[in-house]
C-alpha cells in the first residue's frame, strides 16, 4: 500500500449541494448549456430517469419539480480544499490530481494504522456533506482504480485477483484498440494482461504496450505534490445577501470543518477563531475568540461562534463572511522534571517510518558508539524518546577540526619521505603535503578471522586542505576531510 | 537556535533564524562546515532539544563528536540528492525538531543543479511558520532567494589539530554573501 487516491464521484454536484442547505433531499441536477441546448451533466439519486446526456427540457418532463442548476465554481472550490485537507491528514506529500480527486503518498506509512485513519477519514468526510472513496494499492494507477470500485475504502492487496474481473474500459483503450480486443474475445483486464506483454506490442505496437501496462495497474508517474495549507480561514460571499442567521450556521459549519482538519493535517490546533461580517453596506462586524482551551474540535467552535451570532444585530444585511483560525501547536505532552520529551510522538515516529522506507530502515536512527577502537564502527539506534540532560563533559574533550568521512574511502598512493608522507598521488586527491601528523597505529579483533590493523595520518596538502589518510592491508586510502 | 560558533551567530544576528533556511557555503576544503555541525549538536544537546542531520553523501563521523551529544540526534544516511530532499521535506514538518541540518556536501552538483527551484521554495515554504532552523551545507550557493548565505572561506591548517573543538570554532571566519536585510533592499531600490 504505497499510495492512497481519495475521489468523489459526482463532484460537482456534490460541492454544489454541499453548499447549498435547500438543495438537501431534493432531486437536483447540473446542466451545461443554455435554452434548448442546454444538456444534463450530473443528476442526483433522487432525479429518478434523469441521466447524463439528457435534454434539460426532457429532464423536467421526466422528474417534475426537479432543480436545475449551473456549476458554482466556488462552491467546487472549497470543496476540493476540504478533500486536500482530509488527504493531509494521511501523508504530508499529497497530489491535487483534478477537481474532486488526489493522489497521496503513503510511502512508509504503518498499513494497519492508515487504513483505519482512511475509514476514519471517509466517514469524516461523508459527515461534512463530501461522501468521498478512497482506494490504495502499490501505485498511483491501481489505487485509482481501486478508489473506483470502493464503498468507501478499497485496500488491494492482491493486484491481480482485483484487476482481472475488471471491464477494460478503465485501462482506457482507444476506441480502436477496444473494437481489437473485442474481436479478440478480450473484454476484462485479467484477460488482456494474461497475453504476453510482448505480443501485445508486436501487434498493437507502443500504445499497445502502454495499455497492457495500465490494465497491469503497472504504470508509475511522479506525483506533483502541493502545499498544505499555510493560512486557516475561508470566506464566502452571498448573492443576494441574508437577512437571517441560518445560512450564516450552515456556512460556518462547512468553513470549520474545513479549516479543522486542515490545522490537523499541518499538525496545529487553533487557539484563536476570528469572525468577520461583511455588509453590504460596506462595513464589517469582527469579533475576535481567544478559545478556553487550543483545539480543532468543531463542535467546541460552532458553540463558541453561534453564541455570538445569537446576540448580533446589523444594520445592513449580510453579503459575506470570514472565518480565520490562528494556528498553535498542540499541547501534546506535559514534559517531566528531568524529561524533554517528544512534542508530538505520533508524528515523530510516523515521519521516522516514513524516512525509513525512502532510504532503508538500516539508515535512519541515532549513532551510537560500540565498544573497538576500528575505524567508522557504530550503530544506529532507534531514536529515544527524551532528550537526556548533558552529561558531564568529556574527559578527552574532542580537539581539532571534525573529520567528515568519505564512504567509501578514496583509494590514493602515497609518496613517503623519511618515513613520512609526502606526495599523494592517483585517485580523486593529489598534490604535495605540507605537514603531517602520526602515525597513529591501532588494531583489533586479531584473535577472530576478521583480525584488522590500520596506521593513520592526518596530512594537510599544499594548495589547502586537511585529510585523514589510513595504511591497511588493501593499501592506503583517503578516509575522510578534518573539516 | 544558536550555533555555537561565534561568527555564525554574529552574522545571524544571535543564531540560527527559526522557521528559515540559512545556506552555508563551503567554499574551500576544510572550510570548518562539520565542525558547525558538531558545535550546532553539542549547543542543541545543551538545550535538551532535537536535531536531525540529513546527510546527503554519508559523510558524518559519529566518532568525531564525544558520544554525549549524539543521544538527541537522528541521522538520516542518504545515498542520492532525491533521497536527502524527501527526508528533508518530511522532517521539515515535524514539530520535534529545533534544527534540521541538511548536507548537500559530496553530492554531485550536476544533479543539485537539476534540482527545480519550486523544491526549494517548497522545503522554504514548509519551514516557514515552524520553529525549526534549517541550515542547508553546500560547496557553491544553490539555494535560490535564501534568507541568509554565508561563506566558509578560510580553510583550517593542520595546526589547528591540537586546538580545543571550540577553540577552532571560534577561529572559523564567515562572510555573509546574502542577508534577508539585502535582500529587502534590492527589492526595495
Amino acid at each position: 500500500m504505497n499510495y492512497a487516491v481519495l475521489c468523489v464521484p459526482d463532484f460537482a454536484l456534490r460541492a454544489l449541494r454541499r453548499s447549498d442547505p435547500g438543495l438537501c433531499g431534493r432531486a437536483v441536477a447540473l446542466v451545461e448549456g443554455d435554452g434548448r441546448r442546454a444538456r444534463v451533466t450530473e443528476a442526483s439519486a433522487e432525479a429518478r430517469g434523469v441521466a447524463p446526456g439528457l435534454a434539460a427540457t426532457l429532464a423536467m418532463s421526466r422528474c417534475p419539480g426537479i432543480t436545475l442548476r449551473q456549476r458554482d465554481p466556488a462552491a467546487e472550490v472549497e470543496a476540493h480544499r476540504l478533500l486536500l485537507a482530509a488527504a493531509f491528514t494521511l501523508s504530508p506529500r499529497v497530489e491535487s490530481t483534478r477537481g474532486g480527486c488526489c493522489t497521496v503518498d503513503l510511502r512508509g506509512a504503518d498499513p494497519a494504522r492508515t487504513e483505519a485513519l482512511m475509514r476514519l477519514t471517509a466517514a469524516e468526510l461523508a459527515g461534512a456533506g463530501l461522501p468521498a472513496r478512497i482506494g490504495a494499492g502499490a501505485t498511483p494507477l491501481l489505487a485509482s482504480y481501486a478508489a473506483q470500485c470502493a464503498e468507501p475504502v478499497l485496500v488491494v492487496r492482491d493486484p491481480g485477483g482485483f484487476l482481472a474481473p475488471l471491464p477494460l474500459a478503465f485501462a482506457e483503450p482507444s476506441p480502436a484498440q477496444e473494437e481489437i480486443l473485442r474481436g479478440w474475445g478480450i473484454g476484462t483486464l485479467g484477460g488482456l494482461t494474461a497475453l504476453p506483454k510482448a505480443e501485445v506490442g508486436r501487434r498493437l505496437g507502443t500504445d499497445g504496450v502502454l495499455l497492457w501496462e495500465r490494465a497491469a495497474g503497472e504504470a508509475a508517474r511522479v506525483l506533483r505534490l502541493v502545499e498544505p495549507a499555510r493560512s486557516f480561514a475561508a470566506e464566502w460571499s452571498y448573492e443576494p445577501p441574508v437577512e437571517s442567521i441560518e445560512p450564516l450556521f450552515f456556512k460556518l459549519r462547512r468553513f470549520a470543518e474545513r479549516v479543522a482538519l486542515e490545522l490537523r493535517g499541518a499538525g496545529f490546533v487553533a487557539e484563536k477563531l476570528s469572525l468577520t461580517l461583511l455588509l453590504e453596506d460596506e462595513t464589517d462586524h469582527r469579533r475576535e475568540f481567544r478559545l478556553p482551551e487550543p483545539g480543532a474540535d468543531v463542535e467546541g467552535w460552532l458553540r463558541v461562534l453561534n453564541a455570538h451570532l445569537g446576540t448580533v444585530r446589523t444594520d445592513a444585511r449580510v453579503a459575506g463572511v470570514r472565518l480565520v483560525a490562528a494556528p498553535a501547536r498542540p499541547p501534546e505532552k506535559q514534559d517531566g522534571l528531568f524529561d524533554t520529551g517528544l512534542r508530538d510522538p505520533a508524528s515523530f515516529w510516523e515521519n521516522i517510518a516514513r524516512i525509513a522506507a525512502i532510504v532503508g530502515d538500516d539508515r535512519v536512527g541515532t549513532p551510537a558508539p560500540v565498544d573497538t577502537h576500528r575505524p567508522d564502527a557504530f550503530v544506529l539506534e532507534r531514536p529515544a524518546e527524551a532528550v537526556a540532560p548533558p552529561a558531564d563533559a568529556p574527559v578527552h574533550p574532542p580537539c581539532g577540526p571534525t573529520l567528515r568521512r568519505f564512504r567509501p574511502p578514496w583509494p590514493v598512493r602515497v609518496v613517503c619521505d623519511a618515513g613520512s608522507p609526502a606526495r599523494l598521488e592517483g585517485g580523486r586527491l593529489e598534490g604535495d603535503v605540507r605537514a603531517a601528523l602520526g602515525p597513529w597505529r591501532s588494531a583489533g579483533d586479531w584473535w577472530k578471522p576478521q583480525a584488522w590493523s590500520v596506521e593513520t595520518w592526518q596530512v594537510e596538502l599544499a594548495r589547502g586542505g586537511v585529510y585523514q589518510i589510513a595504511c591497511a592491508e588493501g593499501g592506503w586510502c583517503v578516509e575522510g576531510m578534518l573539516d | 537556535m544558536s550555533a555555537a560558533v561565534r561568527s555564525i551567530d554574529d552574522a545571524l544576528g544571535g543564531g540560527l533564524p527559526a522557521g528559515r533556511l540559512t545556506e552555508l557555503v563551503s567554499a574551500v576544503p576544510s572550510g570548518g562546515g562539520q565542525t558547525v555541525v558538531a558545535r550546532l549538536l553539542a549547543a542543541t544537546q545543551a538545550a535538551r532539544q532535537r536535531m536531525a542531520l540529513v546527510d546527503g553523501s554519508d559523510g558524518f563521523a559519529p566518532e568525531a563528536v564525544p558520544a554525549c551529544v549524539l543521544r538527541h540526534l537522528v541521522w538520516v544516511r542518504c545515498r542520492a540528492p532525491e533521497q536527502a530532499f524527501a527526508a528533508a521535506d518530511i522532517l521539515v514538518r515535524d514539530g520535534n525538531y529545533a534544527a534540521l541540518v541538511i548536507d548537500l556536501r559530496g553530492c554531485a552538483e550536476r544533479i543539485l543543479r537539476r534540482t527545480p527551484a519550486s523544491a526549494w521554495y517548497r522545503l522554504q515554504r514548509a519551514a516557514e511558520g515552524g520553529s525549526v532552523a534549517v541550515l542547508v551545507q553546500t560547496t557553491s550557493p544553490i539555494v535560490p532567494a535564501v534568507a541568509w548565505r554565508l561563506v566558509l572561506d578560510t580553510p583550517l591548517s593542520l595546526a589547528d589539530a591540537a586546538a580545543p573543538r571550540e577553540a577552532v570554532a571560534d577561529r572559523l571566519i564567515v562572510r555573509t554573501e546574502r542577508s534577508r536585510e539585502q535582500a529587502v533592499e534590492s527589492l526595495a531600490g
